[in-house]
């Protein structure tokens, strides 16, 4: 009974760290970019969602605000922080996006103070009694979430013209190009897509937590990168795979090894032994 | 490319020197005529939140000290800087404050990587140090001129077992340990004193500070079944996890430590924080008159609910102000004498210190009660409090 | 002066660290994002040596070699998995390296190890020391530059699998550049125990990596004096702008991002795009640019 109470609660941070991933597996698939930022605007939407929630009382609408604006965002960081610099080599790229997580996190201290915010009326915190396992709803609703989300994306990549243009110009940028996709426009919709994703599941964390911290997304922003390359960068079957994966092997790990290992140390072993025997990640491609 | 390097290490040495000259400069610039308080404190990154409470405590302490006319006349300068909580930083500043601001005494309201790394500096040069809320049990043993005025962890830890087997009557306990220097020395505490409360513990898990979501320890201490969870951490840990505790049907009493100390983990926690009960330095049911004074202050000047940690930054500037009063000097020996020899009523209550410096003083037990706050009761049984000595 | 004198020795310590850094990353073109991990090796090692009574000169090759023996470790990853693998691997490298030692008692586990004994050279005696040792590695980076072996990284970092087809022994080399890049970090490490006196898991975290990373994307990647430069101005830096107090990191953040954004070729292709507009007829090379 206790594996499966764990394992459920693996899942649960397994669909947190997927939501967060996917939107950077996104990134590196199409630009080649380890988009560290991207937990900064993970942060931004738990803000988001917080104070939306507490101004208008409506949770919903918070999560539609959050995503589109923090979509928005994540256009205007691609814009203004990565086009200039695409050429250049991928370290460039990945310290100009750790400088520019530094500043969005102080930023963040700043404008909403170093306290953290929290939900003044936390919705969705009721508990259901799931095999005799007390979920809040707000649990139920991330699983849900992730498939949701990550269906719809499936959806969208596999069956409208957007999601084929998108797939091509990640397989092949120039050979979609001469096709006549407008590989730009598709870079723009990968990065709001992304960084919407991101929102979404930092709406969820503030909701589960009741609390955002400036410092929310540091764990993230490291976590991340393990699993898309568990995943196998850019691979976001594999990434989503991966981020369950992990989540369950951190709460087996939590309880087992907690006391020789802590949680990034146990999930980063599993990296490295994942990566000596597949170098490829666990879903690429040789 | 030939000549390049050579160029940018002339570059390198200038702006080295362009760093000393402006130093010196910022460093000339304190007034002569006033008595100067050390501060290193975490302002920006993780640490800022406590940083920010330690300062303003701090700096209230230094307001009503200069209102009431400074030390013998001399108005009190407290000079600031930002170490982010990094002995890194924490060293240079130490030197700085001891060897160019030359400060009178300094306070660290900093966590304790940063002021054990600094004790060393202050203490090679004869500076009165007063560590405000970091437990480091090395802090103290840097020498004879560093102070504390906070607990350390053991001492809290026995605390908080006296408080599960004797003052609640309750004997299987789960440990929930943060997993740094203030968790680990809490839980030491705790299972020394444990036999002596006939307290036994069924099992202790570990966790990073970086933690938020607790689900699998939550789900294992469950089936685990304890009648009282012990629990370390700091209140934007303790929040989520003491409301995902009460979320999964765990109704038995949870014991927390200063760490917990503010109104911050009752908003995290909402009404799962109802009858959480903590050890730690702050009353807030207090009678003292210092202690209403400083709360009603502080609440005024920070426009938020009073921590532990501003209490704490409050208390060792206060100590440092009422050492240099009795001392009647700027002579740094004179005031560590002092301070070694000092009895003082503070917002923490009655404090004095022992050989190694450690503070001397009663554990206040404080419970949540309809979202506030209160107090529980009061521990003070020297013998079980008694700080180490060496 | 005594200020003065600290700043300079950390400044010391962050340029023989990053100097290590940019062997393998600079050199032989292997981002690595856990070099903090070597530098807490080489700390520890010491440390550890020296509150036991072992002479500080002992202590400072033994951290070396504890270092570049995890480094070479580290290396034999390197020949697994590539480019964006490695770096992950790296980091995750570090992330291990500081969860064993907090369950290390013998290491001092949470606490730290603290009143590590001083090398007894005094203040001004230990920055020379440093300064030194910083020189030797600068010295060391750029008669390695111009080496055999040099120009064997050079085509390792330029594309890997061209070098092994015109007979680099590829593997040979990239585990020269991670033992003797992490061997250097050891020597910041031990030098930075002895600063700084108290050591801990914290003080070799994941921000530390990034932060020496930083440093040598920021001075530019594969230029010694570029990078030495860098480690200098981000180490006091921080130190300049406590005016600014509460905006200090946000703005550390924001240069660190400028840099990268406006001159991507660190501080050393700023230099060199000057250079080359006043000469007119140099060629810059204005770094490597990958597919």
């Amino acid at each position: 009974m206790l594996a499966f109470e764990l394992i459920v609660q693996g899942l649960i941070q397994g669909s947190i760290y997927a939501l967060i991933a996917v939107g950077l597996t996104l990134v590196y698939g199409l630009l080649r970019i380890l988009h560290i930022a991207h937990a900064a605007l993970f942060t931004l939407g738990g803000y988001f969602g917080v104070l939306v929630t507490n101004a208008t009382g409506s949770f919903g609408l918070a999560i539609v605000v959050a995503m589109v604006a923090v979509g928005g965002l994540g256009m205007l960081v691609y814009r203004f922080c990565y086009e200039p610099i695409l050429a250049r080599p991928p370290h460039v790229a990945l310290i100009a996006s750790i400088g520019l997580f530094i500043a969005l996190e102080e930023v963040f201290r700043l404008v909403f103070g170093p306290y953290g915010i929290s939900y003044t009326a936390p919705p969705l915190t009721a508990t259901v009694v799931v095999a005799s396992m007390n979920l809040k709803q707000a649990e139920i609703m991330v699983m849900a979430g992730v498939i949701v989300l990550i269906g719809g994306l499936a959806v969208l990549t596999r069956r409208t013209r957007v999601g084929i243009a998108w797939r091509a110009t990640v397989t092949d940028p120039a050979m979609a190009q001469s096709f006549g996709v407008d590989v730009i426009k598709v870079r723009y919709l990968n990065f709001f897509i992304g960084s919407a994703l991101a929102a979404a599941a930092g709406v969820m964390v503030a909701l589960l937590n009741n609390l955002v911290e400036p410092t929310m997304g540091s764990v993230p922003s490291y976590k991340a990168l393990a699993i898309i390359v568990l995943g196998g960068l850019g691979d976001v079957r594999g990434t989503l795979i991966a981020a369950l994966a992990l989540g369950v092997v951190e709460s087996f790990g939590t309880i087992y090894l907690g006391t020789i290992l802590d949680r990034d140390a146990i999930a980063f072993v599993f990296l490295i032994v994942v990566l000596m025997i597949r170098p490829q990640g666990l879903f690429g491609k040789t | 490319m030939k000549f390049s390097w050579s160029k940018l290490a002339v570059l390198a040495v200038t702006g080295a020197l362009t760093g000393a000259l402006t130093g010196a400069l910022w460093g000339g610039a304190a007034q002569a005529d006033t008595v100067k308080i050390g501060f290193n404190v975490p302002l920006t990154g993780f640490a800022a939140a406590d940083g920010k409470s330690a300062l303003t405590g701090a700096e209230l302490a230094v307001e009503q000290a200069n209102a009431e006319g400074g030390i013998d006349g001399k108005m009190i300068e407290l000079l600031v800087y930002d170490d982010q909580a990094s002995p890194k930083e924490s060293v240079p500043i130490a030197t700085k404050l001891a060897t160019q601001d030359k400060v009178n005494i300094a306070i660290s309201g900093s966590y304790s990587g940063a002021t054990r790394a600094a004790a060393g500096v202050f203490q090679a040069n004869g500076i009165p140090y007063i560590a405000a809320y970091a437990v480091h049990p090395g802090i103290t043993r840097s020498g004879d001129f560093v102070f504390r005025t906070s607990f350390v962890g053991e001492v809290q830890g026995r605390a908080g077992a006296k408080l599960a087997g004797d003052i609640l009557g309750k004997k299987r306990a789960v440990l929930i340990t943060l997993k740094n220097d203030f968790g680990k020395s809490l839980a030491a505490g705790f299972k020394e004193a444990a036999g002596k409360f006939g307290v036994t513990i069924v099992a202790e898990y570990e966790y990073s500070i970086k933690d938020r979501q607790f689900g699998p320890i939550v789900s294992k201490v469950k089936a685990d079944n304890p009648e009282v969870i012990y629990a370390s951490g700091y209140f934007f840990t303790a929040g989520p996890l003491v409301s995902q505790l009460r979320a999964a049907g765990i109704e038995v009493p949870i014991i927390g430590q200063e760490g917990y100390d503010s109104q911050k983990f009752i908003e995290i926690a909402g009404a799962a924080a109802e009858g959480t009960i903590i050890t730690t330095s702050l009353d807030r049911d207090s009678d003292q008159a210092e202690t209403k004074a400083f709360i009603a202050a502080f609440e005024k000047k920070a426009g938020y609910k009073v921590d532990m940690v501003a209490a704490s930054g409050h208390t060792a500037v206060m100590v440092a102000i009422a050492a240099m009063r009795q001392a009647g000097t700027t002579d740094r020996k004179a005031i560590r004498d002092a301070i070694a020899g000092l009895t003082l009523q503070a917002s923490t209550g009655k404090i004095s210190f022992n050989k190694l410096g450690e503070v001397r003083k009663n554990v206040q037990v404080q419970v949540v009660r309809d979202g506030n706050w209160r107090r529980h009761s009061v521990i003070d049984d020297p013998e079980l409090l008694a700080p180490p000595t060496e | 002066m005594e200020y003065e004198i600290t700043l300079m020795t950390l400044a010391g310590i962050a340029v023989i660290a990053a100097l290590g850094l940019n062997l393998i990353t600079g050199f032989c073109g292997q981002i690595s994002l856990g070099h903090a991990a070597f530098y807490g090796a080489g700390a520890y090692g010491a440390a550890m040596l020296t509150t036991n009574g072992v002479s500080f000169w002992l202590a400072l090759p033994a951290g070396a070699l504890v270092a570049g023996a995890l480094g070479l470790v580290v290396g034999l990853a390197s020949l697994r998995v590539r480019h964006d693998f490695l770096a992950i691997t790296t980091m995750g490298v570090g992330f291990l390296f500081i969860g064993v030692v907090r369950q290390q008692d013998a290491l001092g586990g949470e606490m730290g190890i603290y009143a590590i004994p001083d090398p007894g050279l005094g203040r001004l005696g230990y920055m020379v020391l440093v300064v030194v040792l910083a020189g030797l590695v600068a010295a060391f980076s750029l008669y390695l530059k111009r080496s055999w072996m040099g120009f064997a990284f050079d085509a390792i970092a330029d594309d890997e699998d061209t070098a092994l087809m015109v007979g680099i022994d590829v593997a040979r080399y990239k585990l020269a550049a991670f033992a003797m890049g992490t061997a250097i970090a050891g020597v910041a490490g031990v030098l930075y125990a002895h600063e700084i006196k108290y050591i801990g898991p914290d003080s070799f975290g994941f921000p530390e990596s990034i932060a020496m990373l930083a440093m040598v994307a920021v001075g530019g990647i594969g230029s010694v004096g570029g990078v030495a430069f860098a480690a200098v101005v981000m180490t006091v830096l921080p130190h300049w702008l406590q005016v600014v107090a509460e905006y200090k990191l946000l703005l550390y953040g924001a240069l660190l991002f400028a840099v990268m954004r406006f001159s991507p070729g660190g501080l050393a292709g700023l230099v060199r795009s000057w250079r080359t507009r006043a000469g007119g007829f140099r060629i810059a090379a204005t770094g490597k640019v990958e597919p």
